[in-house]
């Protein structure tokens, strides 16, 4: 059940409206949500207090150009913030949040996480170098019109998680027709803010329900058409090799990426530098080796670490100056090993993170890999 | 030329299998010399990315080993160092490198015998798969 908002003539402008009046009524203290920057090509995370900032903002915005879970972080990094903060994110983002949340680098006590249905989101290099036509664009996607896929991030063509995540609340406005959008409480802080606006969730949301569904169908058979692609290209060494070739060693994906929050990575690290004597060598032993020596390891690497919060956001392709899929091998990898544990990055705050829990008796293949050597008596008992 | 030996990364966690180890060698216990240890205070302290690491410097193989399940030192180390495993083992296969490369066990304090056997495989497996050419192209 939902409470509905009506529309009028502007999905995002009755959204603001919405967020504006939680503000004047002092339901929360301040409102994150996206604004044009000046320049009008891009647009930046904004905190605003103050209710009159909101007419400016965007609810949806074409472009991701921060990780919004990032932008969280910043607030929350040394404890649960001194006011109410409403979050008005993108689904990846929540689920991103959430993700850090379990890491322990958001703090979720103080803030409201709010998401939207996303109809995916316009490249950033497109969207700066035309962003009218980008608005344009976005306008079509929000429409539910049909756009061809080349034109739009790669990884929101094949995301099965647009809409519905574990937010405090969530804006449903697909298969509405742009006339009202129901508000959907996710858990009891949503629902306080419905009851403290008088707002009944009595609406039915069975019209939303079956277009989230169609459109889930739909994302379900191009992203498993993407994966098959993906892993051709990536499959065996030398695959991977070829992908990640361009790789100029930025470490944009990292920075870009929301989950790769350590302080100092490892591969900024003494110890991950490799001996130039022992790179000499290999070149001597190997034939020839390629320089910087750790590109590879430096993605499969990150893949091991974070791959299980991974949220396919596709930040890192964005991020990326050479062009290299970035998004679509995590995304594959990521889909594998979060399977592995049946789980699913940033769906549900309750489930653990695969590597804070374990059963006793799982796995047992990986143990028995030595099986000529039969186990011995115990040490202690 | 002498034959060519394998060169094996063993990571042994510091109260089973290293005491293991330690005990293959006071009783004597004869196994090949192909194995450098690093000793951690857990299995659950490896990193999937050592064994990168590892295979990448030039080792041949990587052998970890901890606590049999339910002797860890530290309660449940070994069973967060067995989820990482599965999560790399599939990894490694995808990205071409032969599984026997890279194993995983458990030899306790007691069983010097089982980690002899445990060498004694390791190698020969990895004998079998000839010198690690992976994680380097080769021009």
């Amino acid at each position: 059940m939902a409470a509905v908002l009506p529309v009028g003539s502007d999905l995002s402008g009755a959204m603001n409206r919405f967020l504006k009046t939680i503000l004047e009524k002092d339901i929360v203290d301040a409102v994150l949500m996206p604004m044009k920057v000046p320049s009008g090509d891009s647009f930046a995370w904004i905190i605003m207090s103050d209710s009159s900032i909101v007419d400016d903002a965007e609810a949806m915005a074409p472009v991701m150009p921060v990780q919004g879970a990032r932008a969280l972080r910043s607030l929350t990094r040394k404890g649960e913030g001194s006011i109410r903060v409403l979050a008005l994110m993108r689904p990846c983002e929540i689920r991103a949040a959430i993700e850090l949340s379990k890491l322990g680098q958001v703090k979720t006590e103080n803030l409201i996480l709010a998401a939207y249905d996303c109809p995916g989101a316009v490249p950033m290099d497109s969207f700066v170098s035309d962003p009218s036509s980008g608005e344009d664009l976005f306008r079509k996607m929000l429409a539910g019109e049909d756009v061809s896929a080349g034109e739009v991030k790669p990884s929101c063509t094949s995301c099965v998680e647009f809409s519905m995540t574990d937010a405090d609340l969530h804006f449903g406005h697909f298969g509405l027709g742009g006339t009202e959008v129901l508000l959907i409480p996710g858990s009891p802080k949503g629902m306080e803010i419905l009851e403290a606006l008088e707002l009944p969730a009595d609406r039915e949301t069975s019209i939303w329900d079956e277009a989230v569904r169609k459109r889930r169908e739909k994302q379900v058979a191009s992203r498993d058409a993407a994966f098959e692609e993906t892993g051709e290209n990536i499959r065996g060494v030398q695959g991977m090799l070829n992908v990640f070739a361009d790789c100029i060693s930025c470490r944009n994906c990292r920075a870009a990426c929301p989950i790769c929050y350590c302080r100092l990575c490892h591969f900024e690290s003494e110890t991950a530098k490799q001996d130039p004597n022992s790179r000499l060598d290999s070149a001597v032993t190997r034939g020839g080796i390629s320089l910087p020596a750790d590109r590879m390891l430096f993605h499969t690497g990150r893949m091991t670490h974070m791959s299980l919060s991974c949220v396919s956001c596709g930040q890192c392709s964005d991020a990326c100056p050479a062009d290299i899929p970035v998004a679509q091998v995590f995304s594959f990898v990521a889909d594998r090993t979060q399977k592995a544990f049946e789980y699913s990055a940033g769906r549900n705050d309750g489930d653990p993170l695969p590597l804070r829990s374990f059963m006793k008796s799982e796995l047992s293949g990986i143990h028995e890999m030595v099986s000529d050597a039969e186990p011995g008596g115990h040490a202690h008992e | 030329m002498s034959e060519w030996q394998p060169r094996i990364l063993a990571i042994l966690c510091n109260w089973c299998s290293y005491a293991g180890a330690d005990l293959a060698g006071v009783s004597r216990i004869q196994y090949p010399p192909s194995i450098r240890v690093i000793r951690v205070p857990c299995s659950g302290r490896v990193d999937q990315l050592f064994i990168l690491k590892s295979l990448q410097s030039g080792f041949d193989g990587v052998l970890v080993s901890g606590c049999h399940p339910g002797d860890c030192h530290y309660i449940s180390g070994n069973y967060v160092a067995r989820r990482k495993f599965a999560l790399l083992k599939p990894l490694l296969e995808f990205i071409g490198i032969e599984p026997d490369r890279v194993q995983f066990s458990w030899i306790s304090a007691g069983e010097g015998e089982r980690f002899a056997e445990v060498i004694t495989k390791i190698t020969e497996d990895v004998r079998k798969l000839g010198p690690s050419k992976r994680l380097v192209k080769k021009t």
